[in-house]
């Protein structure tokens, strides 16, 4: 009798489900990104994608990118979605080793256009000789400078490290700021240090030094700083960066107090925010160091993956795909004003911007991840605090570096 | 003991025919909980399963089959005739028998957990298959946190936040001898000055770090009316220029714990004035008009007359202030972040850092800091049982 009865609920439940499973198909996407401009590029994808798959049920989620770094984790763990974003490089290494993101290099080798168009940044969707994810955009890393001050100074866009400081102590005379910066969220402080290491030693080390095979102490890092101390002495960024988000860090640059800042090509937006225009600002490339040393750029890619317990794998890849068609790469990065990996993709020329842009990384002769995603998250988290002291305090700096060797140590 | 010889059931007698219901819808439950499950796991394995439709009813069963089988359960105990024979001894366990089970699985359980993850070296992932990726390393992590400076740096800003926030209590209570008058409107003065306890942590963390901000906080527009003056900058926007810069209280690593304590305090207060308001409302009168007959007055009235009679209200706040103090997390996760570098990071913090936050990920290292905290906080808590067991003694 009971038996009966449980089998009959059983049948019910089964026969339920495979209705459902008849009807159509899911496809539960999480996206980490609620900036308005980024939301909205994700979202016209998610309509384009659904209107060209009717028969799709397309779930798409949606949250802040901060806390998606906390909550990844039990997602690929758990419940996990079909898709999700995440950053390639090392940075995807702790979910690639233990098999949480699936492997899609069939998919790199079966779709024409992933195969041809994505080659520039193939390596970095790589680990072990796998792809294990479909980038949908990137972006240049710079220094962003106010045109209009440099023009009542007459400076020009310094090509190397003496014309930087040579600006520097112009703009200092005429009680202008050289450097904005807010470090409050620490990674601010690694890109200027990812550049002057890329500009003083080259990509080698800093790969070498990301991956653990070099010291902090080493002399070629302590040459790195001692260009830092350089700048911090002659360049001075604003005084109260340790309490400023980057975007707060506008403001100053905004107002004329300040009248460089190290960023990446996000910020566009937010300095137009702010009310300055297009005639206002420009971009140079950081000033070469070393003479002769081969140009690398910080370029961090934003990507998708499959999470190795997604429920549907051929939507999910369906969706990959369509993601990285010229034409919706094309799309989604003139909507956030960024790059798009793919090469057959038209970028917006009207944007001097991402021309600049486009231009720089496709010379460039390597391509940087990004300080915190190119070394593990916990050597991250301390080398950039590290940063921060530092730049508070130079006077700290074998403190700073020799506990650094120890956190290296104790991660790798 | 018995008078059972009719065939009526006695007062201490087994109730036959209610076990034996229990005990079959007992085990019915069960098995349609084990069927349930395992079907469902069936379903997986051959890929029937639709996410959340498939979940849904499935887990609606299981809860269902789960809450009968615990009525179930007592309905079969309380029939047993050794229940009725110890129900006075028995009662009380069943009544905290769910309680009890919440809180092994998770508090004593994770305690456990927590201890044993903190030999390891652990990124805080199971691989595909289910299995930890974590390895062992024995006390390696303790021996990193003895050499870890920001380890000794948040033990320090414990011991501050633990000092300095019992400023809390004698602040509360002059407060609220203050407000212990009846004046129009006092009860709307008493709400205000408990407003900041009813608010969220987050809030007046928000607030405060709003406040001390150096460009636009309030602190530095106070500040701004003495060292500075507002002048065209070089390209003719308005821009202040100071002779003395506003301190910067949460960006310099020497002041920004004692902003976020300032900022924890507030609150704090409010909460200690609460407690010493109701207290005072049981400060018995004839005993201060007697002491005021025998001439005391001021001090001498206040800490031999009414501070005895508020001993019960003190011992709450000093508890709340410790507790308080300890569980500083969510002040300095709003305020800092632990920053800058590392300087107002507290045990709490630097553990939720180093395991969750960010992604860092050292799970075994965040569990050793965690451990520490426990073994400091097991110290106090200690001694604060002891102290109500005592109390329970006496009060025999």
């Amino acid at each position: 009798m009971i038996n009966k009865f449980t089998r009959m609920a059983m049948a019910a439940t089964i026969g339920g489900m495979l209705s459902t499973a008849a009807l159509a198909s899911d496809l539960v996407i999480t996206f980490d990104d609620l900036n308005p401009d980024k939301k909205a590029a994700y979202d016209a994808a998610v309509e384009a994608f659904k209107a060209a798959n009717p028969d799709i049920n397309v779930t798409a989620n949606n949250g802040d990118r901060e806390a998606h770094k906390d909550t990844i984790r039990n997602a690929l763990q758990n419940d996990a979605p079909d898709v999700i974003t995440w950053y390639p490089g090392n940075r995807m290494a702790p979910f690639v080793d233990p098999g949480l993101f699936m492997d899609i290099s069939d998919l790199w080798a079966s779709d024409p256009n992933l195969s041809a168009n994505f080659n520039a940044i193939k390596p970095t969707m790589s680990r072990n000789g796998k792809q294990w994810g479909v980038p949908y955009s990137y972006y240049q890393w710079g220094v962003y400078y106010r045109k209009d001050i440099y023009d009542k100074l007459s400076l020009s866009e310094p090509k190397t490290w003496d014309e930087l400081l040579g600006n520097c102590d112009a703009l200092k005379e005429a009680g202008v700021t050289p450097f904005t910066i807010g470090t409050k969220y620490l990674w601010t402080a690694a890109g200027v240090f990812d550049y002057l290491n890329l500009r003083t030693n080259g990509y080698d080390v800093h790969n070498d030094l990301t991956a653990g095979k070099i010291k902090y102490t080493d002399p070629r890092i302590r040459a790195t700083f001692a260009k830092w101390e350089e700048m911090l002495d002659r360049c001075s960024f604003v005084k109260t960066h340790a309490t400023m988000s980057w975007q707060e860090a506008i403001s100053p640059f905004a107002n004329g107090d300040a009248a460089m800042y190290v960023m990446g090509n996000f910020s566009v937006g937010q300095y137009k925010d702010a009310g300055l225009t297009d005639e206002q600002i420009d971009f140079f490339q950081f000033p070469e160091i070393t003479p002769g040393l081969a140009r690398a750029e910080e370029a961090p890619a934003d990507a998708f993956f499959i999470p190795a317990k997604a429920k549907n794998v051929e939507n999910a890849k369906k969706f990959l795909a369509f993601v990285a068609t010229p034409e919706v790469q094309a799309e989604w990065n003139k909507t956030i004003g960024q790059l798009p990996p793919n090469s057959a993709a038209a970028i917006n020329t009207d944007d001097k911007f991402i021309v600049e842009g486009m231009e720089t990384l496709s010379t460039a002769a390597g391509l940087a991840q990004f300080y915190d995603r190119d070394a593990p998250a916990a050597m991250a988290k301390a080398g950039m605090e590290g940063f921060q002291k530092f730049m508070l305090d130079p006077s700290t700096l074998d403190e700073v570096l020799e506990s650094l060797d120890k956190v290296q140590a104790e991660v790798y | 003991m018995t008078t059972n010889t009719a065939g009526t059931p006695g007062r201490f007698d087994t109730s036959t025919s209610r076990v034996v219901v229990a005990g079959v819808a007992l085990a019915v439950c069960i098995v349609l909980l084990m069927f349930v499950i395992s079907t469902s796991m069936m379903q997986e394995v051959m890929g029937y399963s639709q996410r959340i439709e498939a979940r849904v009813p499935t887990f609606f069963v299981r809860m269902a089959a789960l809450v009968a089988a615990i009525v179930a359960a007592f309905y079969m105990i309380t029939g047993l005739s050794w229940y009725k024979r110890n129900k006075v001894a028995i009662a009380p366990w069943l009544f905290l028998a769910i309680g009890l089970a919440f809180f092994m699985v998770y508090v004593i359980v994770p305690i456990f957990q927590s201890v044993s993850y903190s030999f390891t070296k652990w990124n805080g992932l199971y691989d595909i298959d289910g299995v930890w990726t974590g390895t062992w390393v024995g006390l390696h992590n303790y021996k990193v946190l003895l050499d870890d400076p920001n380890f000794y740096t948040s033990l320090w800003n414990n011991l501050l936040w633990l000092v300095l926030f019992m400023l809390a209590v004698p602040v509360g209570l002059f407060i609220a001898l203050f407000l212990n008058q009846t004046v129009t409107g006092i009860r709307i003065y008493k709400s205000l000055f408990f407003f900041p306890f009813v608010i969220s942590q987050v809030v007046v963390g928000l607030i405060f770090a709003w406040a001390y901000n150096p460009e636009f906080g309030l602190l530095s527009e106070i500040w701004s009316w003495f060292f500075c003056e507002t002048k065209p900058n070089f390209m003719g926007n308005m821009t202040r220029v100071c002779s003395v810069d506003p301190p910067s209280i949460l960006g310099d690593e020497v002041y920004a714990t004692y902003g976020v304590i300032a900022a924890g305090l507030w609150p704090q207060v409010a909460y200690c004035m609460i407690l010493y308001l109701t207290g005072l409302n049981n400060v018995s009168t004839e005993l201060i008009e007697a002491a005021r007959l025998d001439g005391a007055k001021g001090w001498k009235m206040l800490w031999h007359v009414v501070l005895p009679q508020l001993k019960p209200a003190t011992f709450i706040a000093i508890i709340v202030t410790v507790i308080g103090a300890l569980r500083s997390f969510d002040m300095v996760a709003t305020m800092t972040r632990g920053g800058p570098f590392g300087s107002t990071n507290v045990l709490a913090y630097y553990m939720y850092d180093q395991a969750v936050g960010e992604g860092v990920g050292r799970y075994g290292y965040g569990s050793a800091i965690a451990t520490v905290l426990f073994v400091i906080m097991l110290v106090y808590i200690s001694y604060f049982l002891w102290r109500m067991y005592q109390d329970e003694v006496e009060a025999r």
